[in-house]
């Protein structure tokens, strides 16, 4: 497990930090961007990602990062590969914080069809990871829409599905060489109906809501007391290796060095959402469910780092706001289920409206493709009701407050200087049905260029006529 | 009183309003989809239910003015593969009317039979400016599905305009667990049912006698059929798959029929052969995913590919109507990548008029056509853009559905001394 003194220590210092002890860690990221030249994208029409936005100005790219943004036109410009950008829009790179690409790939066969370990409600030991297919050709897809970083999740059928992971989506043989570097794990969560329908037809708890929440809570007990068992081993061992005598008992020093507990795969990932470093990630979709799932974690001392779906959210965007918990929403999907029976085309505009931090996903390899028009339906909507809503400000429900969710705001998420290059060269006007992504880089390097037909295949797609 | 019985009421309204005052939509960008072409400008006169003129000098003594500003004025779109108004809610616990299992009963399922029109769905999918749409039945336990109904998005006693206008049939992949375990018996079960209503149909008294031999489907199918086998109305068949698409045009050849393809993911790869048998493809525009085996060739610009080749397109959200607004988004996607602004209108207006038989009285804007005339804030085909109004043979809509009524309920969070219910 990676101390939090030292995750901290690299976020705040917003470089590249491989975390020492993480390298011993297994799964961890062997992320390395390939070599790129220092470039400059000039006279382009910049959403920032935080709210802001320059009418006209240039980004200059050095080694994978921003290193300079800057307002006013530009000619001609200093050293570096020149991007023209006039009449061209530039974001931050999208950011979908709910995908199940590689674990629900296409072709969608169960022979690896593997985002739901349905096998029992709490599966916290499994990780989203493990299921990833590198090759699904729905990555290049997304690409091509301007998707930079997904947040890849097990499924809603558990109560607790596992660990979720942030990828940059990049071409890679190996789900490592596509893992974030320095982001930190999630813990997928869900509420209502999935989970209780999936055990319901087992004829195991839960089998109603009340059985959600009655096992969900005593997951978080079982971990509780494993924490602690292993906080009391820690204290322990400290002890044991100072060498100093132990003042209750007569001995000089204890012969035997403490007993760990049993590991715990399961109990592992939950006590370190105790500990706060994984985040939870909560599907939900009715407003009073949200309010329940809020009342467990404030039980057992965890936040939640967003509602997942939150069709509801509307609902309840001032009690959101208040416990800084975002929302990841759709711009109108709804009616598909019954606890999606409210879904409004305002609920994103209304949850921007009460202050709360608002978030356009995706779950879907399809809509993942479009997830700036998704804002865009969403901006329309609540101007439409009256709202004052600017386009910067609906950029950063694909980027900035994606990223914070995710716990990758001091990484990525927006134009601004000692960032990660993950950006998108658009068009025209991101929010029209028309405009196409025309150029992406990550860390810096062009991975996708509409106009040279630059594009990554995966395997899959090799003979077979697909993705294209 | 209770917001179903709101929104009835005001159908109810709306359906008497047919017999009142003319209506001249004033001052539109009017896309008429006809030879006239856009108008700028222009006047839509309306008169009970349908339209008596169309121009730049159209006027009306006596007439309710509505004025345009200037938007764009279109036929009210089509959407040509749905299930509005089979449940309110899309999942199989409350939807499960559209298809039928472990029975007898194949072309023969009626889907207008389970069809609500005072559902939910019917507001919320036409304040997005489509007022008409196929609703089609799922496959259940025959290759042939049933029967599809077009409607239009009054919820008044009009609302169904054709009760039985298709038979829709599954084939490939989808269809294997329905025909014994392969999709070569599924295309021999559309064979032989079409044989079938042949005999049926020339021996009607032999049959009646029992003197004819023994036929597997039942005499409501195969009456479902012989309009089929007559080439009145048509055969539309789901298949995505490229050899599939060739193997059903090569086995029907011989009957003669109106055929349709339906879903055509990679139908895109045999334009040419569509295009000779003038066969047209019904496509969700959105869809570019290698989802199965059957669409590796998936694209979004399958849409540009075929109207190229000369085959006739119409668009379709799929049963997706839970994404409201994706029968025009789709069409813009589609425009996007290849296909003219125009031709993309056209697949969602007189193209599935003219696939669906409907050609006389929908689909332009033109002297004798119903009235369903939406008026846009900005161009349609946009996801920013939504219709200020939207007719439905010749009377206005309420723009109201249930979720505005959630939206409005929770508008206003702080301030509030009495709970919400009471909004």
């Amino acid at each position: 497990m990676i101390s939090r003194r030292l995750q901290l220590t690299c976020l705040t210092l917003a470089i590249f930090c491989l975390d020492a002890s993480a390298l011993d860690a297994p799964f961890a990221s062997t992320y390395q961007p390939p070599p790129s030249p220092e470039r400059v994208i000039a006279n382009v029409r910049i959403l920032i990602g935080n709210g802001e936005e320059i009418e006209r100005g240039s980004v200059r790219i050095r080694e994978g990062r921003i290193v300079e943004v800057t307002p006013g036109s530009v000619a001609p410009p200093a050293p570096g590969i020149v991007i023209d950008g006039e009449g061209k829009w530039l974001t931050p790179g999208i950011i979908d914080v709910h995908s199940h690409l590689g674990v629900y790939p296409s072709p969608g066969y169960s022979p690896h069809s593997d985002g739901n370990e349905s096998t029992a409600p709490v599966t916290a030991e499994v990780w989203a990871e493990h299921s990833v297919w590198p090759q699904d050709p729905q990555f290049p897809l997304a690409l091509a829409g301007g998707v930079t970083s997904l947040q890849i999740l097990p499924g809603s059928a558990n109560l607790i599905g596992g660990r979720s992971v942030v990828l940059k989506n990049v071409s890679a043989r190996t789900v490592h060489d596509m893992k974030f570097p320095g982001a930190p794990h999630g813990l997928k969560m869900a509420c209502g109906e999935n989970p209780k329908r999936v055990y319901g037809t087992q004829g195991r708890l839960p089998t109603t809501r009340m059985g959600n929440i009655a096992a969900t809570r005593a997951a978080w007990i079982s971990a509780d007391e494993y924490r602690q068992q292993w906080q009391s081993y820690q204290d322990k061992k400290a002890h044991f290796e100072s060498g100093e005598p132990d003042k209750d008992k007569e001995e000089d020093k204890e012969k035997d060095p403490p007993e760990p507990p049993v590991r715990n795969l399961q109990l592992e990932t939950l006590a370190a959402v105790l500990d706060g470093e994984i985040r939870v990630h909560n599907h939900c979709y009715r407003a009073d469910e949200m309010a329940l799932m809020i009342e467990i974690a404030q039980e057992f001392g965890y936040k939640i780092a967003s509602f997942q779906h939150a069709v509801e959210s509307y609902k309840i965007a001032d009690l959101l706001r208040d416990e800084g918990i975002c929302s990841a929403m759709w711009a109108d999907w709804g009616r598909f289920k019954l606890e999606s029976f409210d879904a409004i085309e305002e609920n994103i505009a209304l949850v921007e409206k009460a202050g709360a931090c608002a978030i356009v996903h995706s779950d879907s390899a399809t809509d993942v493709q479009r997830l700036n028009q998704e804002a865009a339906k969403a901006l329309a909507a609540g101007r439409r009701m009256g709202l004052s809503i600017s386009e910067a400000q609906a950029m950063r429900w694909l980027t900035l407050n994606a990223a914070q969710s995710l716990g990758i705001d001091e990484l990525t998420g927006s134009v601004e200087t000692g960032k990660m290059a993950d950006l998108v060269l658009w068009d025209g006007n991101p929010f029209s049905v028309y405009t196409r992504a025309e150029k992406v880089l990550i860390d810096g390097v062009l991975v996708f260029d509409r106009t040279t037909g630059l594009l990554p295949s995966t395997d899959f797609e090799l003979g077979t006529g697909a993705g294209r | 009183m209770k917001t179903r019985s709101i929104l009835f009421m005001a159908g109810l309204l709306i359906a008497s309003a047919v017999h009142a005052k003319d209506v001249l939509i004033t001052n539109g960008r009017i896309i008429t989809m006809g030879p006239a072409g856009i108008i700028e400008s222009g006047n839509v006169l309306v008169r009970d239910g349908k339209i008596v003129a169309v121009g730049q000098q159209v006027t009306a003594a006596n007439a309710e003015i509505v004025d345009a500003n200037g938007g764009f004025v279109t036929p009210g779109f089509f959407d040509s593969g749905t299930q509005i108004g089979l449940g309110d809610v899309e999942s199989s616990t409350i939807r499960t009317d559209q298809r039928v299992r472990e029975t007898d009963l194949g072309a023969g399922f009626p889907i207008a039979l389970t069809f609500d029109r005072n559902s939910i769905e019917i507001p919320i999918v036409r304040i997005e400016g489509v007022t008409r749409a196929i609703v089609r039945p799922s496959a259940g336990s025959k290759v042939f599905a049933g029967q599809s109904a077009i409607i239009q998005m009054s919820g008044s006693e009009a609302t169904i305009v054709d009760r039985s206008n298709a038979v829709f049939a599954l084939l490939g992949e989808g269809s294997r667990s329905l025909a014994g375990g392969s999709r070569a018996k599924a295309l021999l079960d559309v064979v032989d049912g079409l044989n079938e209503a042949l005999a049926y149909s020339k021996n009607r008294r032999a049959f009646e006698a029992r003197k004819l031999r023994d036929l597997r489907q039942s005499p409501l199918d195969l009456e479902a059929l012989i309009p089929i086998v007559e080439g009145k109305k048509p055969l539309a068949i789901v298949a995505n798959k490229a050899s599939d698409i060739e193997l059903i045009l090569e086995n029907l050849e011989p009957f003669k029929l109106k055929l349709v393809i339906v879903g055509g993911a990679e139908a895109w790869q045999v334009a040419p052969l569509l295009a000779d048998r003038q066969v047209p493809v019904v496509l969700n525009p959105l869809r570019n995913l290698p989802s199965n085996f059957d669409q590796l060739a998936s694209s979004l610009s399958s849409a540009a590919k075929l109207v190229e080749a000369g085959v006739m397109v119409a668009f379709m959200t799929e049963e997706q109507t839970s994404e409201f607004r994706s029968l025009t988004q789709g069409a813009g996607v589609a425009v996007a990548n290849g296909l003219a602004w125009q031709d993309a209108l056209d697949a969602i207006t007189i193209n599935p008029a003219v696939i669906w038989g409907i050609e006389k009285d929908y689909g332009t804007l033109e002297p004798g056509m119903d009235a369903d005339v939406v008026i846009w804030d900005g161009d349609p085909l946009e996801v920013m853009s939504a219709p200020t109004a939207v007719m439905i043979e010749g009377a206005f809509v309420d723009l109201r559905s249930r979720q505005t009524l959630l939206r409005d309920r929770y508008a206003e969070l702080e301030g509030n001394e009495m709970p919400f219910g009471y909004r």
